[in-house]
């Protein structure tokens, strides 16, 4: 069947993006309104709009299952694509678009609930022979559980949220006094992120690469694998820089972790676009760590290697079609690099950056794709995660695209929130970052400053505010107050105002 | 009874310091012989019709944007990065490296929020000693959860926040006394 | 006259010694400090070679007894004059520290005296530079008898000319009253200290360690007292910012405030303004933000930035005319009113009334701050004085009422019934005796406890209030609201009111004064 139209139970650059290649296929698209961004650019950009904006609910609007549902059902939507994030990865929700007869764009639920549950995707993982960390087998109940598993396989250890992704719910343990500590955080914060508060317990390697594979898969058994993106530029394992193809996987190994991770897949009968993450030692050892079960926010470095439309084939399969392509059709050409552009300020500790973009002005060229979720005048709010827009650079090489990605960098103008552009120039401009030679702990060990000048620039901003001070005592000295105009009464005021006194 | 000219003042002379101390002495920022730390600079400032104002020097161009203004207190955006200074006259300037040396230490010390978020939790109490380097709270902003840690050593004379409560950036959250 | 004979050479050994005794030792004395001279300090305020003295040569009183000190100081430590600043004529005195501390003896105060008796008689601004140690110990009772006479002109020259107190150094004990009756008051941030007892004192009597800088420093009264109106970082920016401020002021109640020509005469329509009220009520805005787009460009000039932010008081211009601007801070408490806001918004009216210049109210106010607190410490009178003062004033009175206007908040900010001479109020307004929420609930209490699903029906019964009862034009319906406006004239708007209003005149009852609830 061929889907005629489709909600978008998203926001920001990806209901942008999602827009897009709806639009190229035909599909109507809806948006949802919220109280919190009633101005948001994908709004402008859907060709229906369903508004959520006059009733705040407990819930989150994107959240909000039955809300959905239930608008999905008024308006006669036949599909929903849930984006990343929100309930992208939620199986209810996924179960609840099936009972309702909506095209739910992903896996099915049950893929959902098993590579969602931390400890189910490990059994799968172990069962099909790919690599693993150690660990707890399952949740871990409270701290001293915690604490008991980590001496059998020795600090320092990773606490992880079970339902988590992200970053979020995340801990590493150096040692065993801050056990109690980091698991009240690791569980407050699951509890929080995702409303589970459970976290298992595993391994933690140092210095890793993060490796994942774009899987993609259809309802008729077949999959394939579209490479490898190179997501090690991470800061509190929140990513901000990816490239695809990576310069540590060399083609055997390529193929090694493809298959692991089409077996991953095939496991759970996955259909739809998939993200299998693996950590990759300096020994080039890999580790299975999760498998995403969605469209990620990365996804673009794949297309452009690929050249392919991800979202256009997770539309496909979920139409019921085949794969348009074979695993000895993929070729992965060129070098992409994406780098997220968040309303943060790399100088004061990333910390978010709210205001009115005054003014944007993208760079233009033939290798250099913007997905974008602001336009003038948007509001950064503090609802929503601090990314506004991705730039993805397309070269024949890494140096090339390392070089595009510089001069795009420095003609992407925002005006109005700093963001992270300088640090991304930073990186660009990092010679370990420039010779490949990287891991997950190169913002904290690697980079001395988190953002980018010239030797010129402090002193140039210096003559700014002094320019801009010196015009002001001008304005001073030439705004003369005519006091004579003062004296110059009606005598109709001025008799009244002598006589009242 | 008149008295005293006034004292010639030096030519239209600016200093702009940063907070680490760094200086420009800043001559005739209108004219084309405006002097940057003695040397001749040639610097333009300008607007373009979507409203970006640049900067342009040695053929090269800056996006600038003042950010803030707080009387003499800058904070400019060059190409994105920020950089703050007062300016400074020469008599001001004397004036700042005075006060400077007399700069009593504080026996407080204030903490304060970082980033605008909520206070999830609160991990000292009043009149608990804390160290350098423990953390005293846990602040969430973006759905991350971020431990706020003390840059000295005391007790902690008064806390201002509660847990649940939401802040403010720059927001004082708790007096230390050292 | 001979200009060599030996009367002239008196004439000019007199000036010489004077010369002397301000000259770069006396000036290196207050530079070691961070601060500048007396005389550095005039020059700076007036216009450039417009400052003539007075009572340059008087000599300080000879004491006796086993304090009595003699010195031999001309001028007896302050200097007083007039001069032009922005070209028009204004008295001051500078205190000097570098004589006996600045301290205040009978001759400095009488000094002071005479130029405060010449500035009321002229009608002109008077503006005092503090910095001085207090009275004069060796002289007693002499030097209080002297700040009593200042503080007596202090009020008596009250709304008559503006009154500007500088303070530069020290003001301690009983000195701070002047400042404390004059219209508006100036800290240098870290070379200022105003306090009534000192941090000895205090020591002594309570035991409690406390330092100059957080007992009275210029950040203390700047945030917490709101004694002091403006603080700057340095001298020559404190006196920039008095005579930024002369800019707005007339030099007496007889006269209107002083015209910027050219300054922003376009009458602009600005749809931002459309847009700057979130949807959700219950978020907060800049009202700075609104302000700025309403006045001429860059003429909004705020007062106690840093008090009860609350309420936001301050000057601003509409095609170089002053206005004086109140508006609720929604950012600041929601923008309700308290105790401290409704003091630091009466002070501002009756200052802009005593001087005639035309109010501004920009409202958006859910009422009074509840709380134990407030009611305690007198939210009732203090609220009182906001709504007297308003009610007093007879010069031209606007308001716009941009969202929230609850209660008895919405009485107080000049509305009609209080003598409001224009009030408008855009599309987004919300005017009713109280919130949606709380008004649902007292209605409605027991068809909400008697009801399934209570949480639904409030949210109904909220909206169905919004709609016929929160809103602008029951209130335009009645005349209690001149007009509904588009946000976006509302700068054309006001221009043409304010000019109807232009001749505006009230006569009111005679009486000696009225009782303010103070």
């Amino acid at each position: 069947m061929k889907i005629r139209s489709l909600l978008i139970a998203n926001r920001g650059e990806i209901a942008v993006r999602i827009v897009e290649t709806a639009n190229k296929l035909g599909i109507k698209t809806f948006g949802i309104k919220t109280s919190k961004e009633p101005n948001a650019l994908y709004l402008r950009l859907v060709d229906d709009v369903i508004d959520f904006s006059g009733t705040v609910e407990e819930i989150p609007e994107f959240l909000d299952i039955e809300r959905i549902i239930e608008a999905a059902r008024l308006n006669k939507i036949e599909a929903i694509h849930p984006g990343y994030g929100f309930l992208a990865e939620n199986p209810y929700f996924a179960q609840r678009c099936e009972e309702e007869k909506i095209i739910f764009i992903g896996p099915s639920p049950s893929a959902i609930y098993k590579m969602g549950n931390k400890t189910i995707a490990k059994q799968l993982a172990q069962k099909n022979k790919i690599p693993l960390l150690q660990g707890s087998q399952g949740n871990v109940k409270n701290s001293r559980e915690a604490a008991e598993i980590a001496l059998k396989i020795g600090y320092p250890v990773i606490l992880k949220a079970a339902a988590g992704g992200g970053g979020r719910g995340m801990r590493i343990v150096e040692k065993a006094s801050q056990m109690d500590k980091m698991f009240k955080m690791a569980t407050g914060e699951a509890e929080k992120a995702f409303n589970n508060p459970a976290v298992f317990i595993e391994k933690y390697v140092r210095n890793p690469r993060h490796i994942e594979f774009q899987i993609m898969g259809d309802r008729h058994g077949n999959y394939i694998h579209l490479g490898e993106r190179e997501c090690s530029i991470q800061r509190k394992h929140q990513k901000l820089i990816e490239e695809s193809p990576s310069v540590a996987i060399h083609e055997d190994l390529r193929k090694e972790m493809g298959q692991a991770a089409i077996r991953i897949a095939q496991s759970v009968e996955y259909y739809s676009a998939g993200t299998v993450e693996f950590l990759l030692d300096a020994d080039k050892k890999y580790y299975f760590m999760e498998m995403n079960t969605r469209i990620q926010v990365e996804h673009p470095v794949t297309e452009m290697v690929t050249g392919l439309d991800l979202i256009e084939m997770q539309i496909k399969v979920a139409e019921g079609k085949k794969l348009p392509l074979k695993q000895e059709d993929v070729t992965l050409k060129g070098w992409a690099i994406e780098c997220r552009i968040n309303a943060e300020d790399p100088q004061t500790n990333f910390s978010p950056n709210l205001g009115i973009i005054e003014k944007i002005s993208y760079p233009k060229g033939k290798s250099i794709r913007i997905d974008s979720g602001i336009a003038n005048f948007s509001v950064v709010t503090p609802y929503f995660d601090s990314m506004i827009a991705k730039l993805i650079v397309y070269a024949e090489t890494r140096e090339k695209a390392i070089l595009a990605a510089t001069l795009a960098l420095k003609k992407f103008w925002i005006k109005g929130i700093k963001t992270t552009i300088p640090f991304c120039l930073a990186v660009m401009n990092n010679k370990k970052f420039i010779r490949g030679e990287f891991n997950t702990s190169f913002i904290e060990k690697d980079m001395k400053k988190l953002y980018y000048n010239e030797r010129d620039d402090e002193l140039l901003a210096a003559y700014v505010a002094a320019f801009d001070f010196a015009a002001e005592l001008e304005t001073d000295r030439t705004t003369k107050p005519n006091f004579e105009r003062g004296r110059d009464i009606s005598p109709w005021v001025l008799n009244k105002r002598l006589k009242s006194l | 009874m008149r008295f005293y000219k006034s004292r010639s003042k030096p030519e239209n002379e600016y200093i702009a310091v940063s907070p680490d101390e760094h200086k420009f002495v800043i001559n005739n920022p209108f004219s084309e012989q405006t002097r940057i730390n003695g040397h001749k600079k040639e610097i333009r400032i300008y607007e373009d019709e979507d409203g970006f104002n640049y900067l342009e020097y040695k053929s090269k161009r800056y996006l600038v944007e003042i950010i803030e203004k707080i009387q003499n207190k800058y904070t400019v955006l060059l190409n994105g990065v920020s950089y703050s200074f007062t300016i400074e006259s020469p008599i001001s300037f004397t004036r700042r490296k005075y006060l400077e040396k007399q700069k009593q230490t504080s026996k407080f010390e204030i903490i304060s929020a970082p980033m605008p978020g909520k206070i999830i939790e609160l991990l000292v109490e009043e009149n608990s000693r804390i160290r350098e380097g423990d953390s005293v709270l846990i602040l969430e902003a973006m759905k991350m959860q971020n431990e706020i840690i003390a840059q000295t050593s005391g007790k902690v004379k008064k806390i201002l926040v509660k847990a649940g409560d939401n802040v403010a950036k720059e927001e004082a959250l708790m007096e230390i006394e050292k | 006259m001979d200009v060599n004979g030996k009367l002239f050479t008196r004439f000019l050994e007199r000036a010489r010694a004077y010369q002397d005794q301000q000259g770069e030792a006396a000036i290196e004395k207050q530079h070691m400090k961070g601060k500048m001279s007396a005389r550095e300090r005039i020059n700076m305020l007036f216009d450039e070679d417009t400052f003539d003295e007075v009572d340059a040569f008087s000599m300080s009183d000879d004491t006796t007894g086993e304090f009595g000190k003699k010195v031999s100081a001309i001028g007896d430590g302050v200097i007083t004059g007039y001069g032009k600043i922005s070209g028009r004529l204004a008295f001051a005195y500078a205190q000097d520290f570098t004589v006996m501390g600045g301290s205040l003896g009978s001759v400095h105060a009488s000094k002071i005296a005479k130029i405060q008796d010449m500035a009321l008689k002229m009608g002109a601004p008077m503006i005092g530079l503090i910095d001085s140690g207090g009275a004069r110990i060796q002289e007693g009772v002499a030097s209080l008898a002297g700040y009593a006479g200042i503080f007596n002109r202090n009020v008596g020259s009250s709304g008559v000319i503006p009154q500007i107190s500088i303070i530069m150094g020290p003001a301690a004990g009983g000195a701070v009253y002047s400042p404390a009756i004059t219209d508006f008051v100036f800290m240098t941030n870290k070379t200022s200290y105003m306090f009534v007892t000192g941090p000895n004192v205090v020591k002594e009597v309570l035991n409690e360690d406390v330092t100059f800088e957080e007992l009275g420093g210029a950040i203390v009264h700047m945030k917490k007292s709101g004694v002091a109106h403006f603080v700057y970082e340095d001298e020559e920016n404190t006196i920039r910012g008095v005579k930024k401020l002369l800019s707005y002021l007339p030099s007496n109640n007889l006269e209107n405030p002083p015209l910027v020509e050219y300054c922003d005469s376009e009458i602009r329509i600005d749809e931002r303004l459309r847009d700057i009220i979130p949807e959700d009520p219950n978020k907060p805005y800049d009202m700075k933000d609104i302000i700025n787009l309403i006045m001429d460009r860059n003429s909004f000039f705020e007062v106690s930035s840093d008090y009860a932010q609350n309420i936001l008081i301050g000057f601003g211009r509409l095609q170089g005319k002053t206005i004086g601007i109140l508006a609720n801070q929604p950012k600041v408490l929601a923008g309700t009113l308290d105790i401290n806001s409704s003091v630091k918004g009466a002070r501002f009216v009756r200052f802009c009334d005593s001087f005639n210049i035309p109010i501004l109210t920009l409202e958006d106010v859910p009422g009074f701050l509840p709380g134990i607190d407030q009611e305690h410490n007198g939210v009732i009178r203090h609220g009182a004085k906001l709504l007297y003062a308003y009610a007093d004033a007879t010069v031209p009175k606007i308001t716009v009422i941009l969202r929230k206007s609850y209660g008895g908040a919405y009485c107080v900010m000049n509305s009609k019934n209080l003598g409001g001479d224009f009030n408008f109020a855009w599309p987004t307004a919300e005017i009713a005796v109280m919130g949606p929420e709380g008004a649902v609930s007292i209605l409605f209490r027991k068809k909400l406890m008697e009801s399934n699903d209570p949480v639904k029906l409030k949210k109904e019964l909220t909206a169905k209030y919004r709609e016929e009862i929160a809103n602008p034009y029951v209130a335009d319906d009645k005349g209690y609201i001149d007009e509904v406006i588009d946000p976006a004239t509302t700068r054309k708007k006001l221009i043409s009111a304010f000019e109807a209003l232009e001749n505006k005149h009230v006569n009111v009852p005679s009486r000696k004064h009225g009782n303010i609830p103070l």
